[in-house]
């Protein structure tokens, strides 16, 4: 398999322009940062008041915009043409990652700063935050190649918003319900536990298992995504 | 000559429906082989399981020497250039930033945007939003992105079906340039003046099945009346049999300055089409 740094700049430099011309996803960029500045405002400082925000952010940037990238390629017909390109299925991927994934770290960035969230071990949220926004990106890449149109792909994010940003939740009817203790190995609640344990005074040892979940998460998502790719570039 | 496409007993079945029912061809190095059929007539399939968009339901089809499955690699991505009703443009984007996007694809240097916009009787036109541009424009467009990278293998289905004669005109000789520079062209039309402008050779494919292949010309001889069709200067038409018999009378239109034009009585490659398969193409 190659990788070629120019095809995939040249794919993240079209969609940036691409995406730029493109009112409808690019004004979504800006409802996590305004979030955040509400939130900032209000002074509302716990640990999982900024990760609804956090989350929020990856939701409708990482996920949602790169599900309507690669929904708008599929419902114009475009992507065709850079699967029959010699590109192959590793730089299309990062290329067609690689603005989503800057944008979320812009915006969670932003957030970050405007909700006045400031961690006691930056390093391993740093680690945390991007592992999560490799997820989420992947996650809108597998919704982009099950949906037909950018419509569509609007129209699934809104459960998958709920999913991960209110699982937290379910937290309290796992004792009634076992089998709901699944949703605790869910990426945000791994990623909010992992958080209120940095602020009680933990380190990159104490998190690691954390952290190998949502990695976890993100090689499972990245892997069924590719797959499903795979099985996009021929017709039934 | 090599031959650079080799299909044999391809089928593929939608379900009970049969798109290709057993088809057999080749496509030699260098030649420009015409798809002729009406639509639904398997054109598309055929190009698509050619391009390894498609599996076949049966039979095997190789290019290159290798299974079509294996033009999926960047190796033989390289080697060809495709043009289908699903491969479009980026509306949001200029004609030249499309195109650009391609030359980095393929490693194609930047310069070659004007000269395939030259080809397609485009230039100057590299500023323009691509959602701004007609229908024929941009299978212009398309046409240009499948010429950049010098493919030695092009497929194109319909490449001129929303062209005026004009333009027409410039992709045909746009195609035989890159047929004189070594490019084998597989194209699927149901223009039958299209296909013997450029056809080296054509298969005639209805309902899933090939029912003849050969030269156009070979094709018109082989049905064409051993008679010529005379126009005389008082305006009548004059039959006139090709062989010595025919000499004297052809010997005296020339002679006495009766003769207007003369015309082979060989039916169209339409004609040939009908008598063939009982339909018409459209």
């Amino acid at each position: 398999m190659t990788f070629s740094a120019r095809r995939i700049f040249a794919i993240l430099q079209k969609d940036y322009k691409d995406l730029s011309r493109n009112l409808y996803v690019t004004t979504t960029l800006f409802m996590p940062l305004l979030m955040a500045a509400l939130f900032g405002r209000m002074g509302m400082g716990t640990i999982s008041s900024y990760y609804i925000v956090i989350n929020m952010g990856f939701i409708l940037v990482a996920t949602y915009v790169q599900s309507a990238l690669i929904a708008e390629e599929k419902e114009k017909n475009t992507l065709r043409g850079l699967m029959l390109s010699p590109a192959s299925t590793m730089e299309i991927f990062c290329g067609k990652s690689l603005l989503s994934f800057i944008a979320t770290a812009v915006v969670v960035t932003g957030s970050i700063l405007l909700s006045n969230y400031n961690p006691r071990n930056m390093a391993v949220i740093a680690i945390a935050l991007l592992l999560s926004a490799v997820f989420y990106v992947g996650l809108g890449t597998l919704i982009g190649l099950f949906t037909k149109s950018v419509m569509e792909a609007s129209v699934v994010i809104v459960p998958v918003m709920l999913i991960f940003t209110s699982g937290s939740l379910l937290i309290p009817l796992i004792e009634k319900y076992p089998v709901l203790a699944v949703v605790e190995y869910m990426p945000n609640l791994q990623l909010l536990e992992l958080a209120d344990r940095v602020e009680t005074g933990a380190g990159l040892g104490d998190t690691l298992l954390h952290l190998l979940v949502i990695l976890a998460w993100v090689l499972v998502i990245h892997a069924v995504a590719a797959y499903v790719y795979k099985k996009r570039m021929v017709d039934e | 000559m090599e031959n650079i496409i080799e299909v044999t007993s391809l089928q593929k079945a939608f379900g009970a429906s049969r798109a290709l029912k057993d088809v057999t061809f080749n496509v030699k190095r260098g030649e420009i082989f015409g798809f002729l059929g009406p639509s639904g007539s398997g054109k598309t399939t055929t190009i698509k399981i050619l391009t390894a968009q498609l599996k076949p339901t049966a039979g095997s089809a190789y290019a290159f020497g290798v299974s079509t499955e294996q033009l999926k690699s960047e190796k033989y991505r390289q080697k060809v250039g495709i043009v289908t009703d699903n491969t479009a443009l980026y509306g949001r984007l200029n004609v030249y930033d499309n195109l650009k996007l391609y030359c980095d694809l393929y490693g194609v240097p930047y310069q070659r945007i004007g000269e395939v916009l030259r080809m397609v009787n485009l230039a100057g036109e590299e500023r323009k939003a691509v959602s701004k541009l007609s229908k024929g424009m941009l299978q212009r467009i398309t046409l240009a992105r499948a010429f950049l990278h010098e493919p030695e293998l092009l497929f194109l289905d319909e490449p001129t079906s929303a062209l005026d004669p004009v333009n027409t005109k410039h992709i045909h000789d746009g195609l035989l340039h890159l047929k004189e520079k070594g490019t084998t062209i597989f194209l699927t039309t149901h223009d039958m003046n299209e296909a013997e402008a450029l056809c080296d050779r054509v298969a005639f494919l209805n309902n899933g099945e090939i029912r003849l292949l050969d030269s156009p010309k070979k094709l018109r001889q082989q049905r064409g009346e051993p008679t010529l069709t005379v126009e005389l200067a008082d305006g009548s038409m004059v039959i006139v049999p090709k062989g010595p018999e025919g000499a004297d009378q052809m010997f005296r239109y020339m002679s006495t300055g009766q003769l207007v034009s003369v015309q082979s009585n060989h039916p169209t490659l339409g004609d040939i089409f009908v008598e063939v398969t009982g339909r018409k193409l459209a």
